[in-house]
């Protein structure tokens, strides 16, 4: 059955990537894309629900779809409009540029704080208090990096960059209240135990964002 | 169903259904076919061709916004928000319609004894 699923994605993504066949990239196409098959499935299961086998749903659902040409004209020109699609995408770029400079910048004045504030000989505990920036850095990083439409990759939709972040978040953050306990009560284990919980469910989130994710590649 | 309706009538009328569909919620794409679907008791079938040539017309204008919902098992949603701009544009629209309607009735079925009367 799963394995059924599989075929049937397979084949929507097929049709789709076939019906805008050698129509220039823009971001816009991009996101088209994703909304028809997401679409389209769900028409897919109704039929199927239905009773209709899988080969005769995936058929009648893109039948009744109707003519797309207009649609695939649209794309057309505005994948030759190169100009129009910098309009489109500046805007974020820019966001997304600052985001990636702000976050270096934290995660930078947090390490040399942390640094300073160690040879100053300053308590274990009052020294890695600034770490804290780093947390903030990371995840801001995170966020900027894959929100921003690059020459190779599309940007990733705003949900999902913003959960990578978290996990990011999670995972430093687990770091640091490992060093923090750790620096500060000497026993080892509380350091472990502390940073635990935010080490795994950030791993956990990472990788379960990493196995579902959409491959945002420019082919062209 | 009954009677066809013209693809010359419904075309001017495209927008108006979406808006009105929208009105009453944010939806996206496949939902908002099935409630046209519904809103017609079965009687008329907007091809999502047309609907999503649509959506891209009423966002380019301003009078509906999108953004992305959750991951669902086929993939993401794209939904669709009216905007106040687009709930006048509604309201302008149905009353153009209202009056169209009943001009156009008399000029089809009208007779010139009814309107000595």
């Amino acid at each position: 059955m799963l394995k059924n699923k599989k075929t049937i994605d397979d084949k929507v993504k097929n049709h789709i990537e076939h019906l805008f066949d050698g129509v220039g990239a823009s971001q816009q196409l991009f996101d088209l894309k994703e909304e028809l098959a997401t679409n389209l499935k769900e028409k897919i299961a109704d039929y199927r629900s239905k009773g209709m086998e899988d080969e005769q749903a995936l058929q009648e659902a893109v039948i009744s779809m109707g003519d797309l040409s207009g649609l695939v004209d649209d794309m057309r020109k505005l994948g030759r409009d190169k100009a129009k699609q910098a309009v489109y995408s500046t805007k974020t770029a820019r966001i997304s540029l600052a985001g990636i400079i702000a976050g270096v910048l934290l995660t930078l004045f947090g390490s040399f704080t942390v640094a300073m504030l160690y040879f100053i000989n300053l308590s274990a505990e009052e020294a890695f208090g600034p770490g804290i920036f780093i947390v903030a850095g990371g995840a801001l990083f995170t966020y900027s990096i894959l929100t921003m439409e690059t020459g190779k990759k599309y940007a990733m939709n705003k949900i999902r960059a913003a959960s990578y972040a978290l996990a990011v978040g999670s995972l430093l953050f687990g770091i640091f209240v490992a060093a923090v306990t750790g620096l500060t009560s000497d026993e080892i284990y509380v350091s472990i135990a502390s940073s635990m919980l935010f080490v795994m469910a950030g791993v956990g989130l990472f990788l379960f964002l990493c196995l579902t994710g959409t491959d945002r590649l420019k082919t062209k | 169903m009954v009677g066809t309706i013209s693809t010359d009538l419904i075309r001017g009328n495209t927008d108006t259904i979406v808006l009105n569909v929208l009105r009453q919620g944010d939806s996206y794409g496949y939902e908002i076919y099935k409630k046209v679907i519904e809103l017609s008791n079965n009687q008329y079938e907007l091809k999502e061709a047309t609907l999503y040539t649509a959506f891209r017309r009423l966002e380019q204008e301003g009078y509906i916004l999108s953004y992305w919902g959750d991951e669902t098992q086929g993939g993401r949603r794209k939904y669709y928000r009216i905007t106040k701009k687009g709930q006048e544009r509604y309201e302008q629209n149905k009353k153009d319609w209202n009056f169209a309607k009943e001009v156009l009735t008399r000029l089809i079925e009208g007779g010139f004894c009814d309107v000595k009367k």
